[in-house]
């Protein structure tokens, strides 16, 4: 019990908006089957069965995303991360996992603690994550092996680290949108939005 | 022949030696020479003494002479053949010096000819040299005098130069000045622009404010209108009811005057006078009761109507209202409705896994998407609808506000009717005073009729009265009228002021639907660039798009390639165990596949050995390629650099570097950085807390925010420490 709340009140730090950011990005990899199954491990977080990944390659990747998302969080300096799903073969666009983030700043830049029910941060969350389950009913079937890519979209006078590179933002021309929910820690506003690459039978309807 | 003269003869005495000896040391050396058949000797040429001399010769001086004439014979032939073939070279020479001379001639005379010519030449020349000279002269002078004049103008020029520089000087003291002017000016204008856009907006919030204010005040001004039309009204009724007052007490005092006629000349009759002033008494009791009655009721007619009327436009307000609000409502219901129906979508969405059709589902999903969008869209309108019910509501308090003001004016002209009816009852009470002094003057009247007598000058007195009170009345209806015009100016002005701000009021209204219109289009260009935004365009003077870099696939790839190789070693393993047994049970068969398995794995060897010497040369590579980068570094920035990667407690990893100046004295003056996701900051050790170190950290780091000011400084000290001490 001690551990849940524990876990409740890890959410609305500016740390865990990160950590629940690299947590969707796990769950979209289950779903949309980026990495096979058996490299992940199934663990109760938010009420939920989540599911994280177990290779090392990519835990350590996640682990230094992780910290260097909330540095920038703790910075102010981070405007929305975007996952990027591509074709291994052709390098072409499929999907793209948009998380748009809105700090607040003042708690950036005066430290004020904000108070929202965890009940509430936990429901958003879990919705999301269902969202992100129930995406795979809609989403174009990736039938060929993909490859993924994290892009952040900071503020310009952010440092380049040695592990991030200057990228175009991998836009898919003409894509289907769908608004996922979102969820308000009170200190990050998570916007979610998956646009995808339109099927050309469906353009011809 | 050579004659030569013989040596002087020695006397016979000395002769004892030998004559060879004796020629050869005789003094005198001439030699004789005798032939067969000698010549009688020139006489004038000898002595007596030398004659006998001469005979001496010797076979050996013979020999001798012979000799040496035979010498000068040979020499003389050599000469004459010398002579011959010089003479023979000399006719050549001298041919070929008369051809040469021939030759010559002939140049000459081609050159004399040559020279005629040029002369000729030369004077046809020298005569075209005149003429030219002539003509250059003149050119010349022609020159000189162009020469002279360009001279003048270049004076000119020249003075016209300076003048211009002089000027252009003065112009561009003149720019200068104008140019501080124009920034002075620029300066100024960029304030007072500011000052004027500040003004502006401050105009613009007064604008706003004086247009609520007028709005405010236009309505005040209607209120106050129609409170001063209806109190115009009411004055005219109550001059109406004054004049009619009047016309009565006009008719009363001829009443009164015909009746003091009639009391005059029927003096008698008194009996009949106080029934008569009784019966007045009671009409006047009368009358004035009615006019009571009618006053109250005019002015309550007056009152009702006009309270009718607002009642009207306030039940009318009302009623817009709450069909505003009923609006409201059936939007709010229809937005639950919409969002009951969103909430069934979703409820559906949730249960769609469920269905079997994966094509229908697709289907399906669109269909919702689709729905979606209309209702976000039916949202959107809605909340515009509601927006502007807001807006209308909104309108609608402020009609009530209106109306609670007009109430308020509403009391405030009751009050003023108060007031108006104290001054009636005032009046009243002037015309009840009025009515007893009339009683006064009728008690009087009585009197004198029963005492009889000064009967002239209580009618005086009475005429006096009446006189009096009817100025008082005229002067109190011309008060009433100037009190009518004024109202009736203010009224005008009011109705001007009316219109001019109706006027406004339409000007703000196109204003607003003009504005409608632009916060309609801006709605739309926000909705299009919020679709823009989650598409995921960006400013890239905002923003920065990074990307993580990702070896994962690389890692995958070469993953795979050791797991393939590893399940490709494994199957040879097996192959080689069953061929081993197989082996063991024939043993032909078996070398076969042994010499087939031995092969792949010689191949497979081979892999791993050029793979592994592929690493082994991208390792040799790498390190030659990163120890060249050092040193260069180190030659270009005077820093050894060694870089180590450490872990802090809380298990971030930290990269370090320490920093060695080639100049440095000792092994300790080392520099520590530590390096954290684009962050760079010195670490504190011994060297960097000495004193002048320290000092240069806090200038060049922490002051100006610069390592590279501070190392570059640092490496010149070293330097200048190194080379001048």
């Amino acid at each position: 019990m001690a551990s849940k709340t524990a876990a409740a009140k890890d959410i609305i730090t500016l740390h865990g908006s990160a950590a629940i950011v690299s947590e969707f990005f796990c769950t979209i990899l289950y779903n949309r089957a980026v990495y096979p199954e058996e490299s992940f491990v199934k663990v109760k977080k938010y009420g939920l069965p989540m599911l994280l990944i177990e290779d090392e390659s990519v835990k350590s990747f996640m682990s230094n995303l992780t910290s260097q998302i909330s540095e920038w969080l703790e910075a102010g300096k981070l405007q929305r991360v975007v996952l990027v799903i591509m074709s291994k073969a052709t390098g072409e666009v499929l999907e793209r996992w948009n998380f748009r983030i809105e700090t607040d700043d003042e708690v950036v830049e005066k430290g004020v603690s904000r108070e929202k029910c965890d009940k509430e941060i936990m429901r958003e969350i879990q919705a999301i994550m269902r969202q992100v389950a129930s995406s795979v009913t809609y989403l174009p079937c990736l039938d060929e092996t993909c490859v993924f890519d994290v892009l952040a979209y900071t503020d310009t006078d952010v440092a380049v680290p040695f592990t991030w590179v200057e990228s175009d933002p991998k836009l898919i021309a003409n894509p289907q949108m769908v608004k996922l929910h979102g969820f308000d820690t009170k200190i990050h506003k998570v916007d979610t939005l998956v646009s995808y690459k339109n099927d050309e039978w469906d353009e011809e309807e | 022949m050579i004659l030569r003269t013989p040596p002087p003869k020695r006397l016979k005495s000395d002769a004892g030696g030998s004559p060879i000896s004796a020629n050869a040391s005789g003094s005198g050396n001439q030699l004789v020479i005798y032939e067969d058949s000698p010549l009688p000797a020139p006489v004038p040429l000898q002595t007596s003494d030398d004659h006998s001399d001469q005979h001496l010769c010797t076979y050996q001086c013979r020999q001798m002479v012979k000799a040496d004439l035979l010498d000068a014979f040979s020499k003389a032939e050599k000469q004459v053949q010398e002579y011959q073939t010089k003479l023979q070279t000399l006719n050549a020479n001298f041919s070929e010096a008369d051809a040469e001379r021939k030759q010559l001639r002939d140049k000459f005379l081609y050159s004399e000819q040559e020279l005629a010519a040029a002369k000729g030449r030369e004077k046809m020349l020298q005569e075209q040299l005149l003429m030219e000279i002539n003509n250059s002269q003149e050119r010349y002078t022609k020159a000189l005098q162009s020469c002279h004049e360009l001279e003048v103008k270049h004076q000119n020029e020249m003075n016209l130069r300076k003048k211009a520089e002089s000027s252009a000087a003065t112009a561009e003291e003149k720019a200068k000045l104008l140019e501080d002017k124009l920034t002075q000016l620029s300066g100024s204008v960029d304030r007072e622009k500011k000052r004027l856009n500040n003004d502006i907006a401050q105009l613009g919030k007064e604008a706003k404010l004086s247009v609520s204010r007028i709005g405010a005040d236009l309505e005040r001004m209607q209120c106050r209108a129609q409170n001063a039309e209806t109190e115009s009204n009411l004055l005219r009724s109550q001059l109406e009811q004054l004049k009619l007052k009047f016309d009565e007490c006009l008719h009363e005092k001829t009443e009164v005057d015909k009746k003091l006629s009639s009391f005059t000349s029927q003096t008698a009759s008194s009996s009949d006078n106080s029934v008569l002033v009784k019966h007045l008494q009671e009409e006047v009791k009368r009358y004035e009761a009615e006019v009571r009655e009618a006053r109250k009721l005019k002015s309550r007619h007056v009152d009702i109507e006009l309270l009718k009327v607002k009642l009207l436009e306030e039940t009318s307000r009302r009623e817009r209202a709450e069909s505003g609000l009923a609006e409201l409502q059936d939007l709010q219901l229809s937005m639950e409705k919409l969002n009951s129906e969103l909430s069934s979508w979703k409820s559906l969405l949730n249960d769609i896994p469920g269905v079997s059709c994966p094509d229908d589902i697709v289907m399906k999903f669109s269909a919702l998407q689709n729905e979606v969008v209309q209702s976000s869209m039916k949202i959107g309108e809605a909340s515009t609808r509601f927006k502007q019910l807001e807006v209308a509501l909104e309108a609608a308090q402020l009609g009530r506000q209106n109306a609670e003001t007009e109430a308020a004016s509403a009391k405030e002209k009751s009050e003023a009717l108060k007031t108006d009816v104290k001054r009636i009852e005032v009046m009243l009470s002037l015309v009840t005073e009025e009515k007893e002094q009339l009683k006064a003057v009728v008690n009087e009247l009585r009197k004198s009729d029963s005492e009889g007598s000064v009967p002239g000058a209580t009618d005086g007195t009475l005429i006096q009265g009446f006189e009096s009170s009817l100025a008082k009345k005229e002067n109190y209806l011309k008060d009433l009228e100037k009190d009518l015009s004024e109202l009736k100016d203010v009224n005008n002005r009011l109705r001007s002021e009316m219109e001019l701000l109706n006027e406004k009021l339409v000007d703000q209204a196109r204003r607003n639907k003009s504005l409608e219109r632009d916060s309609d289009r801006l709605r739309s260009e926000i909705s299009l660039l919020e679709s823009k935004l989650g598409h995921g365009d960006f400013s890239a003077a905002n923003t920065r798009v990074l990307r993580m870099v990702n070896t994962l696939g690389v890692e995958d790839e070469a993953k795979q390639t050791i797991e393939a190789l590893q399940a490709e070693l494994q199957k040879a393993k097996e192959r080689l165990q069953a061929v081993e047994e197989l082996k063991n049970q024939s043993g032909d068969a078996g070398k076969l596949v042994d010499s087939h398995i031995t092969g792949k794995i010689a191949q497979l060897k081979e892999q791993i050995a050029t793979l592994e010497k592929r690493e082994e040369r991208y390792k040799t590579v790498f390190a030659d390629r990163i120890s060249v980068f050092r040193r260069a570094c180190c030659e270009l920035f005077g820093y050894k650099i060694v870089m180590d990667e450490h872990q802090r407690p809380n298990g971030i990893p930290v990269t370090r570097f320490t920093l060695q100046s080639i100049y440095a004295q000792s092994d300790d003056e080392k520099l520590e950085f530590e390096y954290e996701s684009g962050n760079t900051s010195i670490l504190n050790n011994g060297y960097a807390s000495q004193g002048e170190i320290a000092k240069q950290i806090e200038i060049f780091i922490r002051k100006f925010n610069s390592i590279p000011a501070f190392t570059a400084n640092l490496t010149m000290e070293s330097f200048n420490r190194r080379t001048l001490y």
